[in-house]
């Protein structure tokens, strides 16, 4: 179960480029480095799409200021739906990294996934932030309700970065 | 199995996005007593799902209705939010075609219809086919080979009606 102190399994996600499919190595992104990961239910779900996703787009510029050298955003949808969602709202052009957890490995390794058979959701992610230094676990902000996103979202995760 | 005329269509349960937001929906009661086109592929936001199969059932839906065909269903390893999204940017929504979601896979494994692509971030989704189905049972299968958009697009459905 994912909590602060852990280090983070690696994982290998699959990727949409401009030049075709690639693969994003989790452990190459966290090597030496501080990040923010957050984690969402799905691309195009009502709060993913009207607050956590704007929420780090808004704040993805105060990040780096603060010396965050990555912002990554998780969910476990593929690829496809991944970069189109991105460009929809903006979080490509704020820098912001999509990691499709296409088969739920790493949600089910971290402990983090439910699933929703009635609204059609199944293994998907919690809705959490954390921030992750050198692949260890610093702060965890995990959203305690569903259909909200306050202590996940980007502006309270700046406040303690 | 998998499908030939003379099938009777398994039961499956599918999630679609209602007025109220998602729901979960009988496919044996959406078949009943109707005559209607059923056409799989392998996911929203896809390459050639979005800029060739989808755009074929466009194309065609008037022609269907006007031979007859009541309901014209997409089913796709997604779930409704993505469907949703996808059917309106692509205006299969506008054309009349309802989007209907194997959210869990279970009705495509049923029919072994199954394929796995890890790189491209594609886990249990459909492969592609067309079917006419009349009262549940199927009257004509298109089913295209792995990776190809040939028999299963609207045109060479149409054709055989």
């Amino acid at each position: 179960m994912l909590s602060e102190g852990m280090t983070l399994p690696d994982a290998t996600f699959p990727v949409m480029g401009e030049d075709g499919p690639g693969t994003i190595r989790l452990g190459e992104r966290l090597k030496g480095r501080r990040v923010v990961i957050f984690a969402l239910p799905g691309a195009f779900t009502p709060t993913c799409d009207s607050a956590h996703m704007p929420s780090f787009v808004r704040t993805a510029d105060a990040f780096r200021a603060k010396g965050v050298d990555e912002i990554l955003c998780l969910s476990v949808n593929d690829p496809h739906v991944m970069r189109y969602w991105g460009r929809l709202t903006g979080a490509l052009e704020a820098g912001i990294t999509l990691l499709a957890d296409a088969g739920a490995e790493f949600t089910r390794a971290v402990g983090m996934e439910f699933s929703n058979p009635e609204r059609g959701m199944l293994n998907r992610s919690k809705r959490y932030a954390m921030l992750v230094e050198d692949g260890v676990v610093k702060v965890l902000h995990l959203e305690q309700a569903t259909g909200i996103c306050e202590i996940s979202g980007g502006e309270a995760m700046l406040a303690v970065v | 199995m998998t499908i030939s005329v003379g099938d009777t269509l398994p039961e499956a349960t599918l999630a679609r996005m209602g007025d109220n937001g998602p729901e979960t929906v009988s496919l044996h009661a959406l078949l009943k007593g109707r005559k209607v086109v059923v056409f799989a592929l392998p996911g929203a936001y896809t390459g050639p799902c979005t800029t060739a199969h989808i755009p074929s059932f466009i194309r065609t839906a008037d022609a269907f209705r006007a031979k007859g065909i009541e309901d014209i269903f997409c089913i796709a390893v997604n779930d409704p939010f993505v469907l949703k999204s996808w059917g309106e940017s692509t205006g299969a929504t506008a054309a009349g075609i309802s989007l209907l979601g194997d959210a869990d896979g279970s009705f495509t494994r049923g029919l072994s219809m199954d394929f796995t692509a890890p790189q491209l971030g594609l886990i249990g989704r459909s492969n592609r086919y067309a079917l006419v189905v009349e009262n549940g049972v199927v009257t004509k299968a298109h089913i295209d080979e792995p990776g190809v958009c040939n028999i299963s697009t609207g045109e060479s459905l149409l054709a055989d009606l």
